[in-house]
Formats: structure tokens, sequence, C-alpha cells
């Protein structure tokens, strides 16, 4: 009796798995490790995409790092990347697909369609990087760094923790930016690819409302705007002090918002943003000097910059900081009014910033 | 303490994220989920303790013997049934639901039947255990799984990628009553308790239940972990996009320097041991009930031999798992998920109240046949 | 006393016969040759019988050493266990005269120890006892003698605590070794396998050990253990998956580092298990797993490979495997050469001629040191054995595959019973004070 179930249940069992399975090895497999989609200008096929596979080999070694590169022009992304397995001999595989980039005419459009694609797919991971290339996806995919280990790498690194650390550099995920895009309070943010002969430069961001690119941010901006959203950020903060150069590098940098009703009825936003670090450039024995002036003094340089940046954001409409969502949580009134009440209040709200550094040390010199 | 009780507790309280009950709160996040939760936690606590504790009166016995002892055979019959097709629907779910995630993440280009068959077999075996080997596998696989959950929550609590305000935000939404649906949903966390109706023949007769903070409290943050970090990751509004809301919040979670870098795949294999393990313990059950019914039946804790009644149930239940997989699709099944929580709230009820009656009783009939031995004694003397 | 005897045996030139007779007594010997040492007889019967001092009877009756035998069935199975039975008025004694060849070193071979004790166990029941007894010292030991085989009448010793053994355990022991329907018994395996009496059972559950440490370490945790005349080893019984993953070592040596060894320990059976089927599983099925710089390296080196990973799998296994075999049946200093031929310069070759990936290599020696982590011989066997399977659902179904096929080991092994204990629980109580958790299950 037993072994008759046990023979049912196994004719049973491989008679199913006969039918389709999923096995493919690894080396049949051409991984994508960045995959671009732009505007191609052609109203049939309006989706240009391009993918940067990766040749792999087993030596490893600087400059090994072999790609090639598959441009399509479809009418839908999933689409061209469809038709675009006709023209590689291996299965394409995006489980290592980190990096997804936009060109900049795309995001200037439409960029919703994209983003629904990747999150829809599900072997695209939810930590992958978003960007926006300039001027085009493709360009900045076509170009090949020299010093490349392996296929992708240096734009891995450029966003990854584990590499390079710039303060100028921001990275957001597919799932950050599809929370920013639906949810009501914040706005989302790319960084921008640009290319510069062999190789690449992370310095800016572009500020997106829910639809599409709407300004970008100068290098100087981008540090700020990544200073106040995060902590622990190795940044510089510089100003001029009695006509003195000064440049602390921020060892510890923390901003705390509200929003208040300020001395006339008018809503305010008030930011307090205390800064921690050592002076990295400075005049001669600034260590026998007072400190307090010179923290105050740049405290309020910081500050002045903070609000025009701050002003910027209003100025366009968006607001990748998340004062909204802040406002939704702290000031609930029943339902949907409160988000309400923020997008009347948003456009002429004032801004209060206060900035605190500490310097702690003048570095290794006096 | 008996930790067996709180093993069995802890299962089925992780497992609510199979059952869609994250989903279904975080639908209603907005009408009244936030505050069913909130009354869910004294509720579902007090379900436990009645129950928890009204067992404990009948040392060695599961809910069949103590039914079968007080009532005619044919009205207990039909509660028998009732009690192993909820079971054996609450499996079923998870079990699908499961197969399907596992296709769309693991196994991309297999069928989930495939996957489905093969889980079904492992079901099919684990359940014809008897219930002692049951109870070990249990607790290995708790002490095995714990880390996991552990460095999951931590790994997802303390990353910068969490949103507070967004978790902030909703929870400002308590002042919307409460509905049914996500109460019934809520209250699953706790519903672990019921395990107890089996596995009651295990435990020692001096069991007492100890350490009984533990049950609000870990239910509490089970309860709001489930829900508010997915909200965290994706926001107030995208939340509720997602169909596999907390696969998806595990792929958004990356470990820089783990061996492996997606915390996803820990994820699916921690949920794989808990489905099955929910699977093999709701089949067991359901199989224990429905053996009860048989006049000839007598409990057994550790039978030597497997009898043949169990892998013809066991078959029968793994044929109704495939039967179900090909009739319902996604969909149904997610709405059947719901549906089925709220049966097996009013059940849950029911049964806690009825056996808090007999415990009662019991305990009065004790207590007055005790007084009649002091009479008996004080007139011989 | 001669003549039955003489009809009782086949005709054996080792069979002697003989009468005597002094100034006033007569006497009947019968003895096998082979199996006596010729000396002990002279010395106790021939020499005080001529010289006559004392009259034989008194000596006879006054020696523990002769024992009576009351029975004429026993004549045959104790002249066949190298007794002299002698007739002596009437009365029929027995004298233990045998001679045993057995190997004389008594160092641990199989089990061996750092620092603890050297000794291990001899082939010598009357020895075994002895070593036993000295690591022991209690009047609660209790020694059971039974013989098993109906041909080989193999002399056994059933030992344990009196008080601290379980009865339901002891009976259900005593029971199967009267069961026990066997003509030939030799080693402490077929023993074991008798006893157990499920032939398909997959793990060990009885340990067999040669360390007298051992034994008496389990006597006084209330085991039941079996000694054998003519086997070094003993049979400890019943014991659960912990006990076969614990080395003596880990007693002896300090807390940290036992602790931690034995955490590797369990590492290394987790690893020595799934190592070759996640290894297909995530090379065929979710390359994303890995990491980036580890995917690409892997399908460089796999790139010419011309076979699917599991063939590739396949190969590189049966080829550990047979060097593990080949290395056992080799005599030890020829073992060394075979490994070093077989590890080194056929898996370089084996890699360089593109049949398998340079992972490949790293999987498989680790699948073998790792199994050789395990210090007991049946439990290594047993494992070794349960990575096949595995490999089978790997192929067919990725990672699910191996994850459900450990949840499956894990319920079968939590579904055995060595002797009705459970075997892969966790010790029952784990605070002093929590009462015992389980209602009718006994935990040792």
């Amino acid at each position: 009796m037993r072994r008759l179930i046990s023979l049912v249940l196994f004719t049973l069992m491989f008679g199913i798995i006969l039918g389709g399975c999923g096995f493919k090895d690894i080396d049949k497999r051409f991984f994508v490790v960045a995959a671009g989609i732009d505007e191609s200008g052609n109203p049939n096929k309006p989706f240009r995409v391009t993918l940067r596979l990766a040749v792999t080999s087993p030596k490893i070694e600087p400059g090994a790092g072999k790609s090639q590169i598959e441009t399509i022009e479809a009418k839908t992304i999933a689409e061209g990347v469809r038709e675009l397995k006709a023209y590689v001999d291996k299965e394409l595989d995006f489980g290592h697909c980190k990096i997804f980039m936009l060109g900049e005419k795309l995001a200037r459009t439409e960029m919703t369609q994209a983003l629904n694609w990747m999150t829809r797919r599900r072997d695209i991971q939810m930590i992958a990087n978003v960007s926006i290339g300039k001027p085009s996806a493709e360009a900045i995919l076509q170009i090949q760094p020299k010093t490349e280990r392996y296929p992708g790498n240096t734009l891995f690194l450029s966003f990854g923790k584990e590499g390079t650390d710039s303060s100028y550099t921001l990275s957001e995920y597919v799932f950050g930016l599809r929370k920013r895009l639906t949810e009501k309070g914040i706005d989302p943010v790319l960084p921008i690819i640009v290319s510069e002969r062999d190789t690449y430069r992370i310095s800016q961001v572009g500020l997106f409302n829910k639809k599409k690119l709407v300004t970008t941010l100068k290098p100087e901006e981008t540090q700020l705007y990544n200073q106040i959203t995060k902590t622990y950020l190795k940044s510089s903060l510089g100003g001029n002090v009695e006509d003195d150069p000064y440049v602390l590098t921020v060892g510890k940098i923390r901003s705390n918002y509200n929003i208040k009703n300020g001395p006339q009825g008018k809503p305010v936003v008030q930011m307090i943003i205390r800064i921690n670090g050592l002076l990295e450039e400075a005049p001669k024995m600034v260590f026998e000097k007072d400190w307090t002036p010179i923290e105050q003094e740049l405290g309020r340089q910081y500050s002045k910059a903070v609000v025009q940046l701050l002003k910027k954001f209003q100025r366009y409409g968006v607001d990748p900081v998340g004062f909204g969502i802040r406002y939704r949580a702290t000031h609930y009134s029943g339902g949907d009014k409160t988000w309400q009440d923020w997008q009347r209040m948003y456009p002429n709200i004032d801004f209060d910033v206060q900035t605190h550094v500490t310097i702690e040390g003048t570095g290794l010199i006096k | 303490m008996n930790r067996y009780y709180y093993y069995s507790f802890l299962y089925v309280l992780l497992i609510n994220i199979m059952m869609f009950v994250p989903n279904i709160l975080i639908q209603n996040r907005f009408t009244g989920g936030v505050s069913s939760m909130l009354l869910a936690i004294p509720f579902g606590t007090m379900l436990v303790l009645v129950f928890s504790s009204s067992m404990t009166k009948f040392p060695g016995k599961a809910v069949p013997e103590i039914l079968y002892e007080r009532y005619p055979r044919w009205f207990v019959t039909p509660v028998m049934w009732v009690l192993a097709s909820i079971y054996l629907l609450g499996s079923i779910i998870v079990l699908v639901a499961f197969s399907v995630v596992i296709n769309r993440f693991y196994n991309p280009d297999t069928s989930s039947t495939i996957v489905l068959y093969l889980l079904i077999a492992a079901c099919i075996y684990c359940a014809t255990r008897t219930t002692l080997s049951l109870l070990f596998i249990l607790e290995m696989l708790i002490i095995i799984n714990a880390p996991l959950v552990v460095f999951v929550l931590g790994k997802a609590l303390f990353t910068s990628d969490l949103d507070w305000d967004a978790m902030h935000t909703v929870a400002n939404y308590v002042t919307v009553k409460p509905n049914l649906d996500s109460f019934a949903a809520a209250t699953y966390i706790f519903s672990g308790y019921l395990n107890l109706s089996i596995l009651n023949r295990a435990l020692p007769p001096n069991f007492r239940l100890k350490h009984r903070w533990i049950i609000p409290l870990v239910g509490t943050l089970a309860m709001f972990t489930s829900v508010f970090i997915p909200i965290g990751f994706h926001g107030t509004e995208g939340v509720d996009e997602y169909l596999f809301i907390w696969s998806i919040t595990a792929d958004s979670m990356k470990m820089e320097f783990g061996f492996i870098e997606r915390v996803l795949f820990l994820y699916l294999i921690l949920y794989l041991n808990l489905t099955l393990l929910f699977t093999t313990f709701g089949w067991h059950k359901a199989m224990e009930f429905l053996k009860s019914t048989s006049k000839s039946y007598k409990p057994e804790l550790d039978a030597d031999k497997t009898p043949i009644l169990n892998w013809v149930i066991c078959g029968s239940f793994g044929l109704l798992t495939i039967i179900y997989s090909i009739v319902v699709d996604e969909k149904q099944n997610y709405n059947i998920a719901g549906k089925w929580l709220v049966i097996r709230f009013f059940t849950e009820v029911i049964s806690a109240i009825w056996i808090f009656w007999l415990a009662y009783r019991v305990r009065s009939k004790s207590k007055s046949k005790s007084k009649i031995n002091v009479k008996e004694q004080t007139e011989s003397k | 006393m001669i003549n039955r005897i003489l009809t009782m045996f086949a005709e054996a030139k080792d069979l002697i016969t003989k009468r005597l007779r002094n100034d006033d007594t007569y006497i009947e010997i019968a003895y096998i040759d082979s199996l006596c040492d010729e000396s002990k007889i002279s010395e106790a019967i021939f020499v005080p019988f001529s010289r006559n001092q004392k009259p034989f009877q008194e000596i006879v009756e006054f020696s523990s050493e002769f024992k009576p035998v009351h029975e004429m069935t026993e004549w045959t199975s104790s002249l066949l266990r190298g007794y002299v039975l002698v007739h002596i008025n009437g009365k029929y004694y027995s004298y233990d005269a045998s001679r045993n060849i057995r190997i004389e070193t008594q160092t641990t071979q199989v089990e061996s120890s750092i620092q603890g004790p050297q000794l291990a166990l001899t082939e010598d029941l009357k020895d075994g006892l002895n070593l036993i007894r000295n690591r022991y010292p209690e009047p609660s030991l209790a020694v059971e003698e039974r013989t098993l085989g109906t041909v080989s009448k193999t002399r056994i010793a059933i030992l344990f605590d009196n008080r601290k053994v379980n009865s339901k355990v002891l009976k259900n022991v005593q029971k199967k070794l009267l069961e026990i329907n066997s003509d030939m018994l030799h080693s402490a395996g077929e023993v074991v396998r008798e006893l157990v009496g499920n032939r398909k059972q997959l793990f060990p559950t009885t340990l067999i050990s040669e360390r007298p440490d051992r034994i008496s370490n389990s006597i006084a945790q209330g085991k039941i253990v079996i000694l054998m005349h003519g086997s070094m080893f003993g049979i400890i019984l019943p014991v659960t998956f912990f006990d076969l993953m614990n080395s003596m070592d880990d007693q002896y040596e300090g807390f940290w580092m036992s602790r931690t060894l034995l955490i590797m320990r369990y590492f290394s059976v987790l690893l020595t298990v799934t190592l070759p089927a996640m290894y297909i599983s995530i090379v065929s099925y979710n390359p994303e797993l890995f990491r980036v710089q580890l995917a690409f390296s892997i399908a460089g080196s796999r790139s010419a490979v011309p076979y699917p990973s599991f063939i590739e799998v396949l190969v590189m296994l049966f080829m550990i495997e047979m060097l593990v075999e080949a290395s056992v049946r080799l005599p030890r200093y020829i073992g060394s050469t075979g490994t070093t031929v077989g590890g080194l310069i056929l898996g370089q070759a084996a890699q360089q001629a593109g049949l398998v990936s340079s992972i490949m290599i790293i999987v498989t020696s680790v699948v073998a040191i790792t199994n050789f982590v395990i210090p007991n011989n049946a439990m290594a066997f047993a494992i070794r054995f349960l990575k096949y399977p595995l490999i089978l659902l790997a192929v067919f179904y990725g990672i699910t595959g191996v994850c459900i096929g450990m949840f499956i080991y894990f319920v079968y092994l939590s579904s055995i019973r060595s002797f009705g204990v459970p075997y892969f629980r966790l010790h029952g109580k784990l605070t002093r004070s929590a009462e015992g958790d389980l209602g009718q299950v006994s935990s040792t």
C-alpha cells in the first residue's frame, strides 16, 4: 500500500517536472549590467532601449571588463527587450542589472511608463539604482572606462556605499523612486550622469514633479541637498570669515525640521541644522582665536545658502525634502484635508533655517 | 513556561504575512485599519488567555476528546468536520500563495504548479508524522529561523530608507472607526493558541501558562512591524500598489557586506520554512480532527508505525490543494483569504467561549464534589 | 560422559577426551584442544591430579574456577567456548581454559583524542569489563551476559546503571536482543543492524565506540552498553543525533574553543550536505544570488565547460568519493600518494581541460573536508549520502527544492526514535526551574 502511494506520487511528480523546467546555466545567460531608456523621436517607436551586456571572462584584471552594447527602438520597453533577445546568443538576465538610466529627453517628458516596467518585472531588483543620462542614456552606456575590472563596475561602485563616498553623488533606488512618485508630500530626485570623455561625472541631481524632470541642481546645490537630507555624510562646508577662507570637513551633520505657524499666522518651515567638523583650510594660528564667531559666521552663510535652495524648490513647485509628508504626519486634521491645506500653503511658505556649526578641532596644526 | 506552547504561537504569528494580513490592513490603512489593530491587541490577548487557561483544565486531552466525552456523537462529528475544513483551507491558502511567490522570485521560468506539487508532496510526508515529531521539528525550525527573523527585522528598522513620517501619517488615522475585515485580520496574529486544541495531548499534566506578558508584547510587535515597515519603505500611497508587499519590502533592503546582497533571498528561505511548517501543522490538525470522528479512534501521541489512514487523509488533502489551485486564481485566492480570516475569527471566538464554559463546569463540579467529600468525612466521624 | 560427547560432535581431531585415574579417584575430562591453553589445563588439572597431595575432588569443590554443570545441554556450549569438562564421581564441572588470540595494542585507533585517555577496548570481553568497572566503580552497575547467534554463539555483556537506566528502554533492548535470529555475529555493526531492525534506516541510532571513557560516561547518563566478545567496539544506546556529533575531546578541552568547534561542526554538516546542491541551483537557476563579481567570474570560468552544472557536480563528486574510498582501503603509506595524485593533479588538470570550473574544485574540496569533521564514522557515512537527493531536487527545482529537501530531512530526523527515545530533540529542560515540558516522553 505504502509502496503504491509513493510510486504514484513519484511518477506524478516526475511526469510534471519533465513538462517544463527553468534550468539555465550561468554561462548561457547574458547579464545586463546597465539598461538605458531614451526617447527616440520616432512617433511609431518612441522608446530607444539600450542594454549593456557583460562579456565575462575567467581573467579578472584592470581593463579586462568587456561589454557589448545593444540598442533598439521599440513601441514599448518590454517589446524592445524581447526583440533584443533575437540579437544575442544567450538568455538575457536582468538579475544583476543595478543601473537604470533614463535619457534626459525622456525624463523631461514622461517617465512613469519606464518606472512601471521596472517595478512590474520580477527579476529587476528593487535596490537597482535609477539615474538620468545626459545627454542621453545611450551615450553614457557607450562609455567603457579603461580601468574596469569587470563590466559595469565603475557605475556600481559610484552609487554603492562600498566604493566612493562622494557628497555630490546621490543614489536613488527603484523602490525609493516609486515611493516618491506616488507619495503625497515628497517628490522624486534623480542623479544625473554626465559623460566626460572616457569617464562619468555624477555631481548633479534632477528635480521632478510627479510626472517629469523640472529642473536640475548645480553641483554645490546638490551637495547642499545631500547634506540636509542625510546624516553622517562626508562632505565639506566653506565660507569666508573676515576675508579669510575657511573650509570645514563635516563629520556629522543632522537637520531637523518642522512646520509651525509663524508670528503673523503665516506658516513657517523651521529647520535646525547641526554640523560638527574639523577645519581643513583656515588661516594660520586659528587655534588661538575664539572659534565662536567663526562658527556663527559659517552657520549664517550656510543658512543663507540653504534658504536659497529651499526657495528654489518652492519656486519650481517641487518638494524633494519631504516637508509635505512631515506636515501630514504632524498636523493631522482628518481625512485628506491636511494634504489640501499643505498644497495651498506650500507656494508661499516661509523658511527659517538656523545652522549650529561646531568646530571640533583645527586638524593636525594650529 | 512551556516553550512548545510559545513556539506554536510564534510560527502562526510569523505566517500572517502569507495570509495576506498586512495586505488587508494596508488596504484599510485610511479606513479603520489602525484602530482595528489597536483593538485587536487586547481582544486577541484575551482570547489567548481564556482558551489556554481553559485547556489546562483538561490535562493531556485535545478538543475532540473533550467534546466527545460530553456531547453525543452526531453533534460533535459535524463540528470536527467544520474545524478540520477551516484548518485545511487556511493551509491551502498559504500554500498556494507561497507557491506563487516562489514562482515569481525564485523559479520564474517554471510554472507555479510544479513548485506547488513539490510543496504538497513534502507536506503530505511531514503531516503524517506523529504529533510528537512535529513538536521537535517545530522547536528546531523556530530556533534556526529566529536569527533570520531578527536579522530581517533589524535590517528593516535600522535602515535610513525607512520613512518615519509616512508611518506617522498613517498612524494618525487611528481615529477612524474600525471595521470587521481588518479587525479579523489583525486578530489572526494571536491565533496560534488554537494549536493547543491538538497539542494539549503532548503537554504535561501540570502545564501552567507562564510569562503571559509575552503574548501581547510579541503580538503587538509583530502586528505593527508587519504593517508599518512596508509603509515606511513604500510611502503611504505606493504601499498599496504591490501584490507581494513583504517580498518587495525585503527586496528593498540591501546587505552591503553580506555574502549575498539581497535580503529577499533570506526572506524567501525563511518563509519557505514557515510555510511548510504552517501547512504541516494545519494538515496535521485537520487530520487529527477527521480521525477523531471514527469510532475506533484512539488518540496517540507517538505511534510506532504511521497508520495508513494518515497517508490516505493527507493524500486527499494534497489532492484538494491541487484542485483548489486549478480552480482558484491568484486574485480569488486573495479574496478567499480575506473571507477565511473573518470566518476563522468567529469560529475562534465561539470555540474559546465553548471551551471556557466547559472548563468552568469542570471546575465547579470538582469544587462541589470536594465539598461533598468533606461533608461525608465529617459525617462519618 | 566421553561417549556421549563423542556422539554429540562431528569427528574432530582437536576434541580431546581423556580418562584418568590416580590412587583413589577416576576422572574423565574433555576439551577442545584448539580453543584451550594447554598450560592452563595442566596447571589446574593434570598436575594436582597426578601429585594428589590433596584429594582432587576437594580441589574441584573448593575452587571457584570449577563451576558445576548441572545440565547435559550445557556441555557442548561450554566445550565450544574453550571450557574443560570434568566428570568426577558422578558430578560435572567446567573449567575455563580458553585461549584468546587478540591484538595486543590497546591504544585508540578510530576515535583518537588529543589529550584524553588513549586506552581502547580490547577484543576480550573480560578485559573490556575490567576497563569499564575500573572507570565506573559503582555497585549499581549491572552486567548481564548472554550469547548471540545460533552458530557463532558470541558472548555479549549488557551493562547499565541499575538506578539510572530507563526501564522502558531496557525492556525494549532486552526484547530486541531475544528476537535476534541470526547464525553468525562477529562485529558490533552486525548486532546493531539486527537490533535496529529497520534496514533502510538512514541515520545510526546507536553509537559504536571503542573508548572506555565514553562508554562509562554513557552508563553514567543512564544509557545501556553492549560489549561483545571478539570485537573491539562497544555499542551505546539509545543515542540522539547530538550525541553522535559530539567527540570526547569536547569534554576534555576548554569551554570556549570546544563550543566554537561544536558550532563549526554543525555548520560544516550544513555545508557538506547543501553545498553541491546550492552550487547547481545558484548557477543554473538564480545567479542573481551571488555578488556581481562572483557571478561574472563563475560565468567566465564556466564558459569553457561544455556540460550542464549538474553533470559537472556529479563528475567531481564521483571523483572525490572514489578518492576517499580508495584512501581508506589503501595501506597507510600509499594512501597519501593516492590523495596527492587524485586531489591535486586530477583537480588541476580537470579544470585546465575545461571539464569543470575552478569554483567547482573549491566546492568539491569543501564538501569532502567538511564531511571529515563529523566525529562519528557511521554518522559521517549517513551524512555523506544526504547530498545526493538534494542534488536531484536542485536540478529540478533550484533553491526551493534544496530548502524543501532540508526541511524533509529535518522532519525525518525528528521522526526517528532510538529505542523509543526521540532522536532529534533538544534537551528537555532549558532552565533548571522548568517543569517537564512534554508529558509522557522520556528524554534519555
